[in-house]
Formats: structure tokens, C-alpha cells, sequence
């Protein structure tokens, strides 16, 4: 709409930035390379724990540290792209197992890399990811997805 | 008294609610800039005075038992301190000097009812208090470090420190202390020296939620506050921990402490639930809407078939209704009867326009 065309905010001297609010919610900024080398370096961990068959490890650490922040863009989507190669590769029968094993904050952090993964189906199979996202509400509720709606630390 | 009671006071949503001292009389706001009185007779209530001065949304209303002054505050940045006129059997207004410029959005009178504070959008919330000389109510603001909204307040008993949840994902203590309103007040566990504007306390739950309500335990030496991320924390002052119950269920608009050890919470689940401190942990402890639960009925062909003759739907095709007492989400949880430490009944009000009133024992 027209009239929002200005920015009114602007002349506000003590306005509030997404930034901050980023601060606020316990996140800390960090530096885009040293956030894509911890990727790739997690990425390899996580590829030898599936090789070896070590599912749940493999899920837990690729899910451990995600690159929260508003300039590691790229790393973000490494770390997505790990995350979702573990989810395709559980067998589907064994999902409701592996999510009760996880803490509180592995549940969160989960549901924050469901809903990403959703959100390009272009990239990733939507199909797997509602079964997990079945399974974890199960276990976690719907507390579980307002916390991710509500989480400024964003993966 | 009877069990709980239900009352539908409003078709559209209730968005305050506060009772005189003896329950006589309660004064809502039925979502719009009125707030209308009303009294009980019998098992209902009538309406007996509409209050209109505001002139937009009246966002909340506080009813001080003891000076029983009622104050209401609204999104047109107002706040009045109403009197009630036995002669003229009208509620008179007093202007309150807020010199906020965003909408005031939640307010409360004091223990001792000499101060009232009124919180903002405005990123301060305004300690109002009579100035004598003047003859009006006038106000002092808190500021910092206030980034985003208030929008919750709860006063300390000893009617200096004040709690305030805030959008900007922090629940605050500070000291509200008016010089020549208030006595020194002795030492608490939050602090000993409290001039205005002292902060005793700054907390935030661990995975962000703007903070809907915070509300002091009755000996006011711990506080508990929801977020929007479906957690409720507890701090004790001095403590070095957080209680985090992190739920399952939607988030929770308002707390209360019924006792030191129990707190209730509601919200967007249309149902108040307890929680309660077993040993040194916080846990969920059980859900206090037993009004109306369906009779389960074992799902036979005879009753499925009984059903569709009977009503002309099919079980569960046409379910609009939740098998909770109120049917939205509940915005506002006060004491309704009880001393502060062992609250025996509350009432609830929401946007479904019931306003409930709940035996808890």
C-alpha cells in the first residue's frame, strides 16, 4: 500500500533492529568462513558416522551448532543439505525411535531443519520430511513448532 | 460457593476484566473503547454503568478493592482513575498524565493502591501516583532499559519493585520507589538500595519468545514468566538457576501464583493448567478444566446410526466446538477468592467473551 512506502521507522531514534533482537534471543554473529569451514568440517563427520551405520550419532551431530546468524547464508544451506541427507537416509520405521531419544533442544533445533528443508521443495523431498515432522510433533507438540515460528536464531 | 461458573458476558472477545472487593460487581471492556459494569444478581449479571471516555480499545482494567477506584488504560495512549459518585450514582474520570506517545497496553494498581503502573508501547512504563499539590494523577517513567513493548506487569507486595515482560524477549524487576509516596521499604532478596528506575533483575528464556506475563510468587521472592515460545521460567531472586519448563502446548497469555508452590498458567490452549514445584524441580502437573468433558461412548453401528437420525450429521463431520469451557484462547487469569498465598477460586477471561470463574479445589 502506498502510504507504508515510507519508512517511518527511520525517524524513530531509538528504533529496534532485527539485529539486536538477534542479540536479545542469546544468538551470537559469526564470521561467514570460519561458519562454512565448521560445515564442511561437520559434514564430514557426519558422512563417516553414516558409512559406518551410526544413524542417531550422525543425525545428533548434524543437527549440534547450527550457523545462526544474518551472514552465513551459505552455510546455512550446507548445513541444511546434511541435515537432509541423514533424514533421507533413515528408514522411515525407525523415526519415532530416534526422536524420543533426542533432548529438548535437539527436538527444536530438528523442527527448525524440517520446516527449512519444507520450505524448498524444489531441493528436498517433502514426503520424508512430513513423516519426521508427524513423528516430532508426536513427541514434542505443538510447543515445539511455535518455538520455531518464534525463534529469531533461524537455520 | 458453588463450582465453577460460567458466565457469557460478551459475544465478541473480553479483552479485561477486573472485580470489585466483595465480587459484587465486575467491570469488562467487550473489545471496544466502553467498559462497562456490571452487577451480580443472582446467578447472572446485569449491566449498571458503561464507562465512556476513551476513544479507542480499552486494553486493561484494574479495580483497587480497598480505595475501590477503578483504572483502565487504552490503545488512545489514556489513562483514567475512576470514582465512583454514590449521589449521582455515576463513575466520574480523572485524567492520568501519561506522556506516552504508542498505546498504553496493560495496567495495575499497587498493593497499597497509592501508585499505579501503566505499561507501553512507548518502550517505558509510566509509575503513576497523586500529586497532592496539583490535584492530579501524575507519573514518572521507567525507560531503560526498555527496547520493545510492555506488555505484562505484576507489582512486588511490598509495593516498590515492579515485574514487567516485555517484547524485546526480557522480564524485568525493577524498583518503581516514588520519593514522598513511598516508605524506605525493607530488605528484600532483589536488592536493599531501590531508588527509581534500580534494576534488580533481567531474564530471558533460552529460545526467545517476546514475554506475554510475569507474575511475583505471593512472598514475592520468586517470579515466573511465559514466553511466546511455549515456555514458562521461574527465577528466585539471589538464585543462580532458572526453572525452564519448556511444554508441549500452545503458548500461555497470563500466570498466577495460587500458592508458593503452584502456579497456574493460560493461554492459547482455552485451558488453565498447573504447575507445581515437586522437590527443587518445576513440573506440569494437571490440566483444571474437568466442566465438560465429551462422554465417550463406545462407537457401535446402533449409536453411530442413532446419531445421524437424531441430529442429521455425522459424528465429528460438523465439530466446531472444543471440549474445553472457554472456547478461545484465554487472554486474563486473576484471584478471585483466597489471601494471596493460598487463592482458592480464580476467574478467567478471554476471547471467546466468557468470563469463568474456577473452584481449584
Amino acid at each position: 500500500m502506498s502510504y507504508r512506502s515510507t519508512d517511518v521507522d527511520i525517524l524513530d531514534e531509538d528504533q529496534l533492529f532485527q539485529h539486536e533482537l538477534f542479540t536479545f534471543a542469546g544468538g551470537s554473529e559469526l564470521e561467514p568462513d570460519v561458519a562454512l569451514k565448521n560445515v564442511q568440517a561437520k559434514g564430514v563427520d557426519v558422512r563417516n558416522f553414516l558409512t559406518r551405520g551410526n544413524t542417531e550419532k550422525a543425525l545428533t551431530t548434524a543437527i549440534e551448532n547450527p550457523p545462526y546468524g544474518s551472514n552465513t547464508t551459505d552455510a546455512k544451506d550446507q548445513n541444511t543439505k546434511i541435515v537432509m541427507e541423514v533424514l533421507n537416509s533413515l528408514k522411515a520405521t525407525d523415526v519415532s525411535s530416534i526422536v524420543k531419544n533426542l533432548t529438548l533442544d535437539q527436538q527444536d533445533i530438528l523442527m527448525k531443519y524440517i520446516y527449512r528443508g519444507m520450505a524448498s521443495p524444489e531441493l528436498y523431498n517433502s514426503a520424508v520430511l512430513l513423516n519426521w515432522h508427524e513423528k516430532l510433533t508426536e513427541v514434542a507438540g505443538v510447543g515445539c513448532i511455535v518455538r520455531v515460528t518464534t525463534d529469531r536464531r533461524t537455520v | 460457593m458453588s463450582p465453577t461458573e460460567i458466565h457469557q458476558l460478551n459475544l465478541g472477545p473480553i479483552t479485561a476484566h477486573a472485580f470489585n472487593k466483595d465480587r459484587s460487581q465486575v467491570a469488562i471492556c467487550p473489545n471496544n473503547n466502553e467498559v462497562h459494569v456490571y452487577q451480580k444478581s443472582g446467578k447472572g449479571w446485569n449491566l449498571i454503568h458503561a464507562l465512556v471516555e476513551h476513544d479507542k480499545l480499552v486494553t486493561s482494567i484494574d479495580w483497587a478493592p480497598e480505595s475501590n477506584q477503578l483504572v483502565t488504560c487504552s490503545q488512545d495512549r489514556n489513562a483514567y482513575v475512576w470514582t465512583f459518585d454514590s449521589v449521582t450514582n455515576k463513575w466520574k474520570p480523572t485524567l492520568v498524565l501519561l506522556r506516552i506517545n504508542r498505546a498504553a497496553t496493560f495496567v495495575r494498581w499497587s498493593p497499597n493502591e497509592n501508585k499505579f503502573a501503566v505499561a507501553s508501547g512507548a518502550r517505558c512504563i509510566a509509575i503513576c501516583y497523586f500529586d497532592e499539590e496539583n490535584d492530579w494523577w501524575t507519573s514518572k517513567h521507567l525507560k531503560k532499559p526498555i527496547r520493545s513493548t510492555v506488555l505484562s506487569l505484576d507489582w512486588h507486595p511490598n509495593n516498590v519493585l515492579l515485574a514487567a515482560g516485555c517484547a524485546d524477549f526480557k522480564a524485568r524487576v525493577f524498583s518503581a520507589f516514588v520519593k514522598g509516596v513511598d516508605q524506605k521499604p525493607p530488605p528484600t532478596p532483589w536488592g536493599d538500595k531501590l531508588p527509581f528506575n534500580t534494576i534488580c533483575g533481567e531474564f530471558s528464556n533460552d529460545s526467545s519468545g517476546w514475554i506475554h506475563s510475569v507474575s511475583f510468587s505471593p512472598s514475592g521472592d520468586a517470579l515466573a514468566f511465559s514466553g511466546h515460545d511455549s515456555q514458562i521460567c521461574i527465577v528466585y531472586a539471589g538464585g543462580e538457576s532458572q526453572n525452564i519448563i519448556r511444554t508441549t502446548s500452545l503458548p500461555y497469555l497470563s500466570l498466577l501464583w495460587i500458592t508458593e508452590e503452584k502456579l497456574i498458567a493460560a493461554g492459547h490452549d482455552c485451558v488453565p493448567v498447573l504447575f507445581e514445584k515437586q522437590g527443587q524441580l518445576w513440573k506440569f502437573s494437571k490440566v483444571i478444566d474437568v466442566g465438560k468433558k465429551k462422554v465417550v461412548t463406545e462407537a457401535t453401528a446402533f449409536n453411530k446410526f442413532q446419531g445421524w437420525d437424531s441430529k442429521g450429521i455425522r459424528e465429528g463431520s460438523k465439530e466446531t466446538e472444543l471440549n474445553t469451557i472457554h472456547q478461545n484462547t484465554i487472554t486474563s487469569i486473576r484471584p478471585y477468592q483466597g489471601s494471596r498465598n493460598d487463592i482458592s477460586y480464580i476467574s478467567s477471561s478471554g476471547i471467546d467473551g466468557k468470563l469463568v470463574v474456577w473452584d481449584l479445589k
